[in-house]
């Protein structure tokens, strides 16, 4: 349960208050809040450290029914974490002034002078996260089940509650979870039966060496850093354009995984790729990092959109790759961490002098930057693609407005008939009934209704009073007439004014004027509707789409200028206001660049050199082994990708309001050990893979009684028991009917580079049939594929360490109908046929291949009665690809054990 | 579904709520699963409303032309507009623009309808017009996004989805929140997105706004190839592979969900499709929403669907009036535009109201009517309105609201929102209250903050409460 009743509400926090003040306040202090607790009505709770029977309740706001349910509160969560005392505010104090008078209060009452002074006072080694890494002692223990220090990290806290590690879990579970935690796919039954008979005690490390060395582990463990860069290959928010050359990061991932960068390394290119000594291609690709969020593109307020898109970069940063929420304090001091306003923009000063946008617009619509590698020859290929693009657009709006213009034509020819026809039916009739009028008289239906509105609403203009006139007295010749003449009078003097231009010039008579206005009005009575399928027949409709679809189809397989997409270095910002309450039009005093304050792990803090950003500092000031969050942030994130849970739960969050860990001690020496492995992450799935607490059985013999003690599993007293990810089902349901298409890397979005996603009637023609990894099927925001959106695919605009793992109805839809399961089943059925195997046999390939294992007697037994059950009823085909679909869709197969 | 024990967590409620598109949710709130939860042991408020109708005039309908009248635009027409407008606005403003249409009073009541809706006029003593509604986004994206979650800058749940999350759904064949023709340009997803919330909080999309109404489709919501006959088999083998694994296994609920997952999918094949059929529906009914003329077809059957799902127990029906352009974006062309966006809707939407009101569903149905802002009383170009976050008007209907009731005032030109000013926040409060939830108590708990709907602000209008 994670849910607190007071962290929504805004509060002010006081830390070390002096543990002696926790049970008597002054009591001056008391009898000055009750006077602005009389007058203003907040509330005020006191909570401490699981201390809250000792704190006096002021009575006063006990027996106030506002606050009364709030003053019993003591809050586990809270007392848990370091902070002694919380002042909550509830909304219902709205005065800044009352606020900060509670607080000068408080202050005296701990004998600091100021607000500021106290907060000044909160030294950061209270939150845990921000103290060095420790280098704790392996605890001494002797048993069976250590085999890596890990173990004995994990054996001793489940010692201390008296639990016992479950048994190992039999070598069929333990190759298919390890197979699939390290490349996202199913053993194969040729891998199986190797597996299964190789005694040796190295066999299981063989496994883990050679799918660390396969390719396919980069796209699986690739695609788990995609999730925390927020990787998307359209830019979503307001303008959904499509990001053509983020593919080239994507790769990047791909590739720093399969080699193993190490993490330090990683870290620096993907914020200051372009700026270390001898930057490369691929360097300059990592930066792509900090240009993949989602912006506001069409935003009118340059000044505002930067500021924005620098607040999006800091919030990825720091989530990404320091666990913390630094971008809560772009308009104020974190409510939370020892963050300050002033370390915001200190850092928002380094990307303030990066350039995110390059130079050209299309539109309202900005350009990101991207660093350009075209050669002179790609240039002019994409010269005269740009020129073909240009070409089938105009066509298309030429037709558009060509037939446009003939159907204004024709409806102003027919001018008279309009009006007459309007005589037939009052405003109110439906539009069903004016079409077969309209049909009579051999006029656009839409016209003719809004031609009657028209009349209606212009009931008082002198042109079409008339109409009324002759339409109540039911006087149709005479409207006709009427109107005839005016008509052919003013065509007769148009045609006899001088050529040079003359439908803009004005007539002198008042009557012939108003009617040419009248007429010539595109908003007038013969409007012509604005939507095309309104405007438009049906055959001149399909060709306009056809023109269109035409120039789309171009633009979305035209050859894109070869470009990453990547930030470089702008003008140098030493210093930058502090924006009040983050808005850009109220500068504050400035800060400097720099680093978060409480995050300084040394004295000597990263000197930002004049003439560049210091975006490189910042990136070696984090990757730096003394950083107290770098190396635990990312150790943790390995073991929840491992493990389905980190040893600190909130992996993007280590601060006061994340969780505690599970076992600080092993995430510390684990920490330490990345950090001496060279941040080598192969060397970190090494050991944890080899441990026996990632060996373990996802079940206990005792576990229904271990459930009560630790419902979460938080002490690893089993393994988890984990549903595949959205890629690892699509991947294995292809894998296992034999249609994967292992191909790595290059571009799949089938958009050109900055094209909208959306075409002339707002449909996304992206498809999802490529039968690739699925790393490689095109991530489009707003719009993602379904399969992955059903099966908790994380949203692609924010950085994610760990996904959700729901359970809904439509993942039942998807499984039973979507076409790729379909397909994949029809072709596991369709060789089953072919081969014509015993029936037997064959469910026990179909089990090999699909769970992972054999089937029992009595499984083998019932399943050659069900099949037979069909085979009664329809086609081999169809009951065979009945039943393989209801092995990839069983949870034998959507789970891990 | 077994009931749960005191012993899940909360992670383990929800995997096995989600299933069920349940009232689970609502369930452990109340029971106070978590008994640190101060908030979640208080009882939530009685509902006056059990379920919502939200029509979303994608584009922002003008205010001043509608059901906000101002003779001082008559008066003014065409000088500028006597005091400052907002630091920044969408597009140059010039002067003041007079409304093309005539107000005429109605009902007992007596409020002002513009000529723009002869037959919604009708019914005007059901409404409850907020004439003081006002955000902060000029811009479509921003103002859709912020009046659907609340904000316009980070990805967050929509209200759909908060009402989903506090209160399920009546049926269990049915998801607790549909939305029908969404838009997908403007926040697109994210308008009707969970967020952070469990994914069964998420709205389910019924085609967007770029099909008509009449062939939408749930997303795998059939399957041209096994039967109905044989998959009810293959179901059947499903279940039996999965009690085999789930013995084998501890118990968890969201092994145990994932077998009804299978049969809620199953029902809902044929509940869905037989939701949307209008075709059973009687004449008179499919005339009263318009269908059958092309002008009001399109929006008459999203009405129509709404109310069949509505009176089956889902919590929450959105229904968009957009085609692939942004519908009442009149920054030229008002009064062509206005008129045909008008008719289109006007139809509908008091067929739609009669109609639940002989049903007697009105009285605890909350209908709300809106775009994501108003319009400029001033003019741009020579005959168009700019965008106006600063004081526009949504109304209300049915369930706990005052009929024939208006709430708030702009200005006396209709620029700002000056009397009773009601901020999207503090409609979102008012209509959870509607809905029996308190918004500071329906919290979720994500990167370590309590989310709400309403962020920190938001005050429930109790003036407009019966």
């Amino acid at each position: 349960m994670r849910r607190s009743p007071v962290s929504d509400r805004p509060e002010i926090i006081i830390h070390r208050m002096p543990e002696r003040q926790l049970g008597k306040p002054e009591p001056p202090v008391y009898s000055l809040l009750s006077l602005l607790l009389g007058n203003r009505h907040p509330t005020l709770l006191w909570i401490t450290r699981g201390h809250a029977k000792k704190v006096k309740i002021p009575t006063d706001l006990s027996r106030n029914p506002k606050t009364k349910h709030l003053t019993h509160a003591t809050n586990p969560r809270l007392a848990r974490s370091s902070v002694s005392w919380y002042i909550i505010v509830l909304p219902n104090m709205r005065s800044r002034l009352s606020t900060i008078l509670i607080l000068a209060i408080m202050a005296r009452c701990v004998g600091a002078d100021t607000i500021s002074g106290l907060i000044k006072d909160q030294a950061p080694h209270k939150l845990w996260s921000l103290n060095p890494v420790s280098s704790p002692g392996i605890p001494a223990l002797h048993s069976d089940f250590v085999r890596t220090p890990v173990d004995s990290f994990i054996l001793q806290s489940l010692n201390e509650k008296q639990l016992t590690p479950a048994p190992p879990a039999d070598k069929t579970t333990l190759l298919r979870r390890v197979t699939q935690d390290l490349t996202g796919l199913p053993p194969t039954i040729e891998e199986i039966k190797r597996f299964l008979s190789d005694s040796s005690p190295q066999a299981f490390d063989r496994v883990v060496d050679s799918l660390l060395e396969s390719p396919q582990y980069g796209v699986r463990w690739g695609r788990h850093w995609l999730d925390v860069a927020r990787y998307a290959d359209s830019n979503g928010l307001d303008e959904n354009i499509g990001f053509g050359n983020a593919w080239r990061y994507r790769d990047y991932v791909v590739n720093a995984f399969n080699a193993d960068k190490p993490f330090n390394q990683f870290i620096i290119e993907q914020v200051a790729g372009d700026l270390i000594p001898n930057p490369t291609q691929e360097s300059i690709t990592a930066t792509g990092f900090l240009q993949l969020g989602p912006k506001v593109m069409a935003e009118p307020d340059i000044e505002k959109l930067h500021l924005d898109v620098i607040d999006e970069q800091i919030d990825t940063l720091g989530k990404a790759f320091l666990g913390m929420t630094i971008a809560c304090a772009r308009c104020h001091d974190h409510k939370f961490d020892p963050i300050k306003q002033s370390d915001y923009y200190s850092l928002a000063a380094i990307f303030k002098g990066t350039k995110t946008f390059g130079g050209e617009t299309m539109g309202a619509i900005k350009y990101w930057y991207e660093h350009s590698i075209a050669s002179d020859e790609d240039k002019q290929r994409i010269e005269q693609a740009d020129k073909q693009l240009k070409k089938l657009n105009a066509a298309a709006s030429s037709y558009k407005s060509k037939a446009l213009a003939k159907i204004r034509e024709q409806a102003r020819s027919k001018a008279v008939d309009y009006l007459v026809a309007c005589m037939e039916f009052n405003p109110d009739t439906s539009l069903a009934e004016i079409t077969s009028i309209a049909r009579i008289y051999g006029l656009h239906p839409r016209i003719l209704h809004h031609c009657r509105q028209h009349l209606e609403f212009q009931r008082e203009a002198p042109f079409f009073k008339d109409w009324h006139r002759f339409s109540a007295a039911r006087k149709t010749d005479e409207l006709r007439h009427h109107y005839q003449s005016i008509f052919d009078e003013l065509k007769t003097q148009l045609t006899a004014l001088p050529k040079d231009n003359p439908s803009n010039k004005k007539l002198t008579d008042h009557r012939l004027e108003a009617a040419r206005v009248a007429l010539q009005d595109r908003a007038g009575f013969l409007a012509v509707p604005e939507l095309d399928s309104f405007a438009f027949d049906p055959n001149t409709l399909a060709e306009y789409y056809r023109l269109l679809t035409v120039a789309r189809n171009f633009e979305s397989s035209a050859p894109d200028s070869p470009a990453i997409m990547s930030v470089s270095d702008g003008e140098t910002a030493t210093e930058i206001p502090m924006y009040v309450r983050g808005n850009h039009k109220r500068p504050g005093p400035k800060v400097p660049r720099g680093v978060p304050t409480a995050m300084h792990w040394s004295q000597t803090l990263p000197t930002l050199p004049s003439n560049s950003s210091g975006r490189r500092e910042l990136a070696e000031w984090i990757a730096d082994p003394r950083h107290p969050l770098t190396a635990r942030v990312m150790v943790n994130r390995i073991w929840t990708w491992h493990f389905g849970k980190g040893l600190v739960t909130s992996t993007e969050n280590f601060g006061t309001t994340g969780a505690l860990p599970s076992n600080p001690e092993l995430l510390d020496w684990l920490a330490a050990y990345f950090i001496k492995s060279g941040w080598s992450i192969k060397a970190m799935h090494r050991l944890i893979l080899r441990s026996s607490t990632w060996k373990m059985a996802s079940q206990h013999p005792l576990g229904d009684r271990y459930s009560q003690i630790d419902p979460e599993n938080e002490l690893h007293w089993k393994q988890n028991l984990r549903r595949l990810e959205a890629e690892q089902i699509r991947d294995s349901i292809l894998a296992v009917s034999g249609r994967l298409d292992p191909q790595l890397g290059g571009k799949t979005l089938p958009l050109r580079n900055r094209q909208f996603v959306f075409n002339h009637t707002s449909e996304d023609h992206t498809t999802y049939e490529s039968l690739r990894r699925a790393l490689y099927l095109p991530v489009i925001r707003n719009n993602l594929y379904p399969l992955f959106e059903q099966f908790d695919f994380p949203d692609p605009t924010m950085p994610t360490g760990s996904r959700h793992e729901t359970v809904i109805a439509p993942q039942a839809l998807v499984l039973l109908n979507d076409p790729l399961i379909l397909d994949s089943a029809s072709a596991m059925a369709e060789s089953l046929v072919e081969q014509d195997q015993d029936e037997t046999e064959a469910i026990q390939a179909l089990y090999l291949q699909t769970l992972g294992r054999h089937p029992t007697t009595e499984e083998l037994q019932r399943d050659a009665m069900l099949l037979a059950n069909l085979f009664a009823q329809t086609t081999k085909h169809e009951s065979w690809m009945l039943y393989c679909q209801s092995l990839l869709a069983s949870n034998g197969f959507l789970y891990l054990k | 579904m077994t009931s749960p024990s005191p012993l899940q967590t909360r992670r383990q409620m929800l995997q096995t709520s989600a299933l069920g598109f349940g009232a689970l949710a609502f369930q452990s709130l109340l029971t106070g699963a978590s008994s640190n939860d101060v908030a979640s042991r208080q009882a939530h408020l009685p509902a006056r409303a059990k379920r919502i109708v939200f029509m979303f005039m994608k584009g922002g309908p003008s205010h001043v032309d509608t059901f906000d009248p101002k003779p001082l635009l008559d008066r003014d027409h065409g000088k500028p507009l006597p005091f400052d407008l907002p630091e920044v606005t969408f597009a140059k403003q010039g002067n003041l623009l007079k409304s093309p249409w005539k107000f005429h009073r109605h009902g007992q009541s007596g409020l002002p309808v513009s000529e723009l809706f002869p037959e919604l006029a009708k019914h005007v003593d059901d409404l409850c017009i907020l004439r003081s509604v006002h955000g902060t986004n000029p811009a479509h994206g921003g103002a859709a996004l912020k009046l659907h979650t609340g904000s316009d800058q980070f990805v967050r749940p929509s209200f759909g989805s908060w009402i989903s999350y506090g209160l399920g759904t009546e049926n269990e064949n049915l998801p607790a929140f549909i939305t029908i023709c969404p838009t997908l340009a403007h926040g697109g997803v994210n308008n009707w997105g969970a967020a952070f919330l469990p994914s069964y909080c998420q709205g389910t999309p019924i085609g967007n706004a770029s099909l008509p109404a009449a062939k939408i489709r749930v997303d795998h919501i059939t399957n041209a190839r096994i039967s109905p006959k044989m998959q009810r088999q293959q179901l059947n083998i499903i279940r039996q592979l999965n009690r085999d694994f789930n013995t084998r296994t501890s118990p968890n609920p969201a092994l145990e969900g994932r077998l009804d997952s299978f049969e809620l999918a199953f029902r809902m094949q044929t509940s869905m499709p037989e939701i949307q059929d209008l075709s059973k529906e009687s004449r008179a009914s499919r005339q009263l929403y318009g269908i059958d003329d092309p002008l009001t077809d399109d929006f008459g059957r999203q009405c129509l669907m709404a109310r069949r799902f509505l009176e089956r127990g889902v919590r929450f029906v959105q229904v968009t009036h957009s085609d692939s352009h942004v519908q009442w974006d009149q920054h030229g062309n008002l009064y062509q535009g206005h008129t045909k966006n008008a008719a289109e809707v006007d139809r509908p939407i008091a067929g739609f109201l009669s109609d639940l009101k002989a049903r007697g569903l009105l009285d605890d149905t909350l209908v709300l009517w809106g775009g994501e802002f108003g319009r400029t009383p001033t003019v741009q170009g020579s005959d168009g309105r700019d965008h106006n976050p600063h004081g526009f008007t949504l109304w209300m209907a049915g369930g706990g609201v005052k009929g024939g009731f208006a709430y708030g005032a702009t200005d006396e030109y209709g620029y700002y929102a000056v009397e009773n000013k009601m901020h999207v926040h503090d409609l979102h409060a008012t209509i959870l209250h509607l809905m029996g939830l308190d918004h500071e108590r329906l919290t979720y708990r994500y990167g370590g903050r309590d989310f709400r709907l309403t962020d920190v602000e938001g005050n429930v209008a109790t003036d407009i409460l019966t």
